[in-house]
């Protein structure tokens, strides 16, 4: 990029502060003459032109209704935008290759809006999704597009187009929303098969883990995090929150022999692949209910299950370098 | 509106196109030609066709095939497409053809700007109240259905679309009504395009028989109203072009210098006010006698007052004239002309019309005339020749068929053979035989007669009521008046309606009411005509001296254009910070507050309490801050009281006052 262009990205930029909610107004509303409104000016000319060659008043009349109607269609088609304000749920992670589906809200406190426009800039026009807004009212939009490559990511800037009601003029603003966006690393598929287990630095089994398809009961005991909201024996929780006790869970095999190391070190290839791999045995495991501990060279996480250890594995996964 | 609701929505959105593109064309279709219209019929239903069955649009090549041969039958047809008719008909089948390839709602721009040119050529025709309600309705059409592509969601319904181009189009009215009152009329650009139909009007020459029929073209060419008493129907004639050299078919005015008429003008002057349409030429009929001074002005315009007594303007007239004018009753035009400057008055083709010369002169001859001195012969030959039309088989009509077609002498076949004629045959005759008597005559065109009744006080001439008649040398009188149409169709002169056309189904049916209704709908289209379109620089101008302006010109309407355009971006910048404005109370207090602090030095947050500003205030000043501490606590009390006790705008704006006051206290040391 060429510094001059650079100086502009960058005022542009600081123009459109990033946030999660975007309400339009007059100083983040764009608007010009789109090609209809240019051959709409042209179409205005050339009437003019003829009325007043042959001095028709009517000829006149026309003109300026069509001048009239075409400036009043500036302001209407800013207003469709003006005083619209948009919101964004924030946005679940994602795996590389997968769509990203952005969910944004519009509030509308004033007269029904039609066809708002919703775009990642630079997308091309057809894949703009449509949306109308009623009046004193609500509507969702989602918006869709190709994840880009693993790690933490700031969300594209959102571009939001009218040319609602004459078409003669697009209006437009841009939204940099605040919200990151997670992308894992691709899951390799199908799953490959868990890498043979080295004896822990605890001394565990080194034989790999028979993964057992139908767990059996084994026995009871106090709820630890990470376990699932499966495992909780309901029965029993009731008498235990009124004892003020952990909660009793089910407890399917022992934990400490059947612990999962995912390790980048029992992966070959291309750093991308084997983190590829990774992520699919943190599925696959997070799926069979096996705690695992992910070990990316000097770096370590602790074996465990649930939700927010997956996701700390996953994160950790696509933030390596 | 629940049209088309059980359509899809591309089905209905093409139908309710197709439909405004019929209303469009609508107007023009008598006007084109029989395989104009079958094409277009052809393509528009065809598409409905389409729209309605599902089936595909035809290929881009039928297409270009399609548009290739109308071009080629336009171009065949008219020979040229600069050509008024074939323009009009050229778009007609354009825009019947672009529904074929309506994909994109897109498209419906094309048809879009090809419909607003269709619009304008209409004008050509007529700019009357039904016109301009047509206009209306086909752009309030043709917005909604812009405004239906640009609503790509679910099925909105056509009320919703037409509620949107109405509200745009109302928006825009003001703007409108500005540009029209204030945008400057100016001259026609390039050449004034001249109507080449044979419509019944006024001329500049006269062709002898050309016209085998002429059609009554019923559009107003000028109106008059008379301070005072009017003119008694035999003396309403408008004086327009005089016609003079006579080749044997055409009749034209003389040019070059040449002697010109005296004029002395007596009786009580007829003072009156007239609005001349634009016709294009320079001519300007007057009421006879015209006179006083030689030359006036109108408008932009200079008339004057031409050697044969006729009035022309210094350039073809192009927009409507509003002027003020007197004509007497009595004249004496002429009367000093010696023979030979009136030698032009005597001249005919050599060897033409052999039987009228002889018919002529045999009745000059008449004793009856011959013993009658030099004053009195023509007149009684005048007499004379008057009674011969009354009373031989002359009929009087518009379409007379074409003279000439099987012989040069074309006065001799309309005078012995045929004997059918309107105005310009029987005047045109007449003058033939006074000159071959050795009588001084010449033709005078311009307009006879007036509506019955005035509207609005306004008598309205119509260019059917456009005129020819002559006038003959008498020594010592001066030029003479003679009407023989008068003489053949007295209720033409009488009346001042030219033969009318066989009464319609609707007058036919009810006598009475027809009439009324007809002449509310005239009244209600003069104020149209006299209002609305009449609306010219005369008027541009009026209506700034009105406003205060001394001397209007261009400069000062632009000028004028420059302070509306002004007051329009003031009035609409103050109406974005108004509504830019926090619209509560308290938040504009707090910013005015927040503002003062921010001066003074405090790191103080919107979401704080005016009892914590109080508190930094204290803080930071110490006894000195107590005043704007206290201020400020009153308006913490004020916030949290209960909704009777809060401050009314003058406890609001005398706090304000103070809290300045404390503010700058505390910035002067």
């Amino acid at each position: 990029m060429n510094p001059l262009r650079q100086r502009w990205q960058k005022w542009l930029d600081a123009r459109h502060p990033r946030a999660d909610v975007h309400t339009m107004g007059q100083n983040n509303i764009y608007i010009v003459p789109s090609r209809p409104g240019l051959f709409f000016c042209l179409t205005i000319g050339v009437l003019l032109i003829g009325s007043i060659n042959d001095q028709l008043s009517l000829g006149y009349m026309l003109s300026f209704l069509l001048a009239g109607a075409g400036l009043a269609s500036m302001q209407a088609t800013h207003g469709n935008l003006r005083g619209l304000s948009l919101d964004l749920q924030p946005p679940q992670p994602v795996f590389a290759g997968q769509e990203v589906q952005l969910e944004i809200r519009l509030h509308n406190a004033g007269r029904a809006r039609f066809g708002l426009g919703f775009r990642v800039s630079g997308t091309p026009e057809a894949a703009i999704a449509w949306v109308d807004a009623p009046e004193k009212g609500h509507a969702v939009v989602s918006l869709r597009y190709a994840a880009p490559a693993r790690g933490l990511h700031e969300l594209p800037e959102l571009q939001i187009i009218t040319r609602f009601p004459l078409g003669l003029f697009r209006a437009w603003s841009l939204w940099r929303p605040a919200s990151r966006l997670w992308v894992y690393p691709r899951p390799e598929s199908p799953a490959p098969a868990f890498a043979p287990q080295q004896a822990g630095p605890e001394g565990e089994h080194a034989a790999s883990v028979q993964l057992h398809k139908g767990l059996e009961f084994e026995g009871v005991r106090p709820y630890r995090r990470g376990d699932t909201l499966r495992q909780v024996i309901w029965k029993k929780a009731a008498l235990a929150l009124e004892t003020n006790q952990a909660l009793p869970v089910r407890e399917t095999h022992a934990p400490a022999s059947r612990q999962l190391w995912l390790d980048l070190q029992d992966t070959r290839g291309a750093l991308e692949e084997r983190l590829s791999r990774l992520s699919a045995w943190v599925l696959e495991a997070d799926r069979m209910q096996s705690p695992y501990g992910l070990r990316l060279a000097t770096r370590k996480i602790e074996p465990e299950l649930g939700a927010q250890h997956r996701r700390a594995c996953l994160e950790q996964l696509a933030l390596w370098s | 509106m629940k049209l088309g609701s059980g359509l899809p929505r591309e089905s209905r959105d093409v139908f309710f196109l197709l439909a405004t593109i019929a209303a469009v064309v609508a107007p023009h279709v008598p006007r084109l030609p029989v395989w104009v219209q079958a094409l277009c019929a052809l393509m528009l239903v065809w598409r409905g066709w389409i729209a309605w069955s599902g089936h595909k649009l035809p290929n881009r090549w039928l297409l270009a095939a399609a548009l290739a041969a109308s071009t080629t039958l336009v171009l065949l047809n008219w020979r040229s497409l600069f050509n008024r008719e074939a323009d009009i008909a050229f778009l007609c089948i354009l825009m019947a053809l672009k529904t074929l390839e309506l994909r994109a709602r897109r498209d419906a721009f094309v048809v879009f700007f090809l419909g607003f040119f269709l619009i304008l050529t209409r004008f050509f025709d007529s700019q009357s109240l039904p016109t301009a309600l047509w206009m209306l309705l086909v752009v309030w059409a043709l917005l909604t259905a812009l405004v239906l592509a640009q609503m790509p969601v679910g099925q909105p319904s056509l009320a919703l679309a037409a509620r949107s181009a109405a509200r745009v189009t109302l928006a825009g009215l003001p703007i409108m009504i500005l540009l029209y009152l204030l945008f400057p009329r100016i001259a026609p650009l390039w050449g004034i395009p001249a109507d080449s139909l044979g419509k019944t009007g006024l001329s500049n020459q006269m062709s002898f028989g050309a016209m085998s029929e002429i059609a009554n073209d019923d559009s107003i060419a000028l109106r008059l109203r008379f301070m005072g008493p009017v003119p008694p129907p035999g003396r309403r004639y408008l004086r327009g072009p005089v016609l003079e050299a006579f080749d044997g078919q055409h009749w034209l005015a003389q040019e070059g210098p040449r002697a010109a008429d005296s004029l002395i003008n007596s009786g009580e002057p007829w003072r009156y006010e007239m609005t001349l349409e634009p016709l294009r030429m320079r001519a300007i009929p007057l009421l006879e006698s015209a006179g006083g001074a030689g030359a006036m002005s109108a408008g932009p315009y200079v008339l004057r007052r031409g050697p044969e007594l006729q009035w022309t303007a210094d350039m073809p007239v192009t927009e409507r004239l509003r002027f003020t004018v007197q004509a007497w009753p009595e004249q004496q035009a002429g009367a000093q002309r010696t023979h030979a400057s009136l030698l032009p008055d005597l001249q005919l083709p050599a060897g033409r019309n052999p039987r009228t010369i002889a018919w002529a002169r045999a009745l000059w001859r008449q004793p009856r005339i011959a013993a009658l001195d030099d004053s009195a012969r023509p007149t009684a030959l005048a007499a004379a020749v008057m009674q011969h039309v009354r009373e031989g088989d002359f009929f009087y009509t518009l379409s007379p068929g074409r003279y000439g077609d099987t012989t040069p002498d074309l006065i001799d076949e309309f005078w012995f053979d045929r004997r059918l004629g309107f105005c310009e045959h029987f005047a045109a005759a007449f003058v033939v035989i006074m000159r071959a008597a050795g009588v001084p005559a010449r033709i005078v065109t311009g307009f006879q007669g007036f509506d019955p009744e005035p509207v609005d006080g306004w008598w309205i001439v119509r260019n059917s009521n456009a005129h020819a008649w002559a006038e003959y040398w008498v020594p010592g009188l001066g030029w003479q008046r003679a009407d023989p149409t008068a003489a053949i169709a007295p209720e033409r002169v009488q009346y001042g309606r030219a033969l009318r056309p066989a009464p319609g189904a609707l007058e036919r049916l009810s006598p009475a009411v027809w009439p009324a209704v007809r002449g509310l709908w005239e009244r209600l289209d003069n104020r149209w005509q006299q209002m609305i379109l009449n609306y010219s620089r005369q008027d541009q101008f009026d209506l700034l001296k009105r406003m205060g302006v001394e001397e209007p010109d261009w400069v000062a309407l632009g000028q004028a254009g420059a302070v509306v355009i002004g007051l329009i971006a003031l009035g609409s910048a103050s109406i974005i910070v108004w509504q830019r404005r926090p619209h509560d109370a308290w938040s504009r207090r707090r910013a005015v507050v927040l503002r003062l602090l921010h001066d003074l030095g405090l790191a103080s947050a919107t979401h704080e309490s005016p009892l914590r500003w109080a508190e930094q205030v204290r803080q930071r000043f110490g006894a000195r801050g107590q005043i704007l501490a206290e201020l400020l606590m009153s308006l913490e009390r004020s916030r949290y009281a209960p909704s009777g006790a809060r401050w009314g705008w003058r406890e609001s704006i005398a706090w304000r006052h103070r809290l300045h006051a404390a503010g700058r206290m505390l910035q002067a040391k």
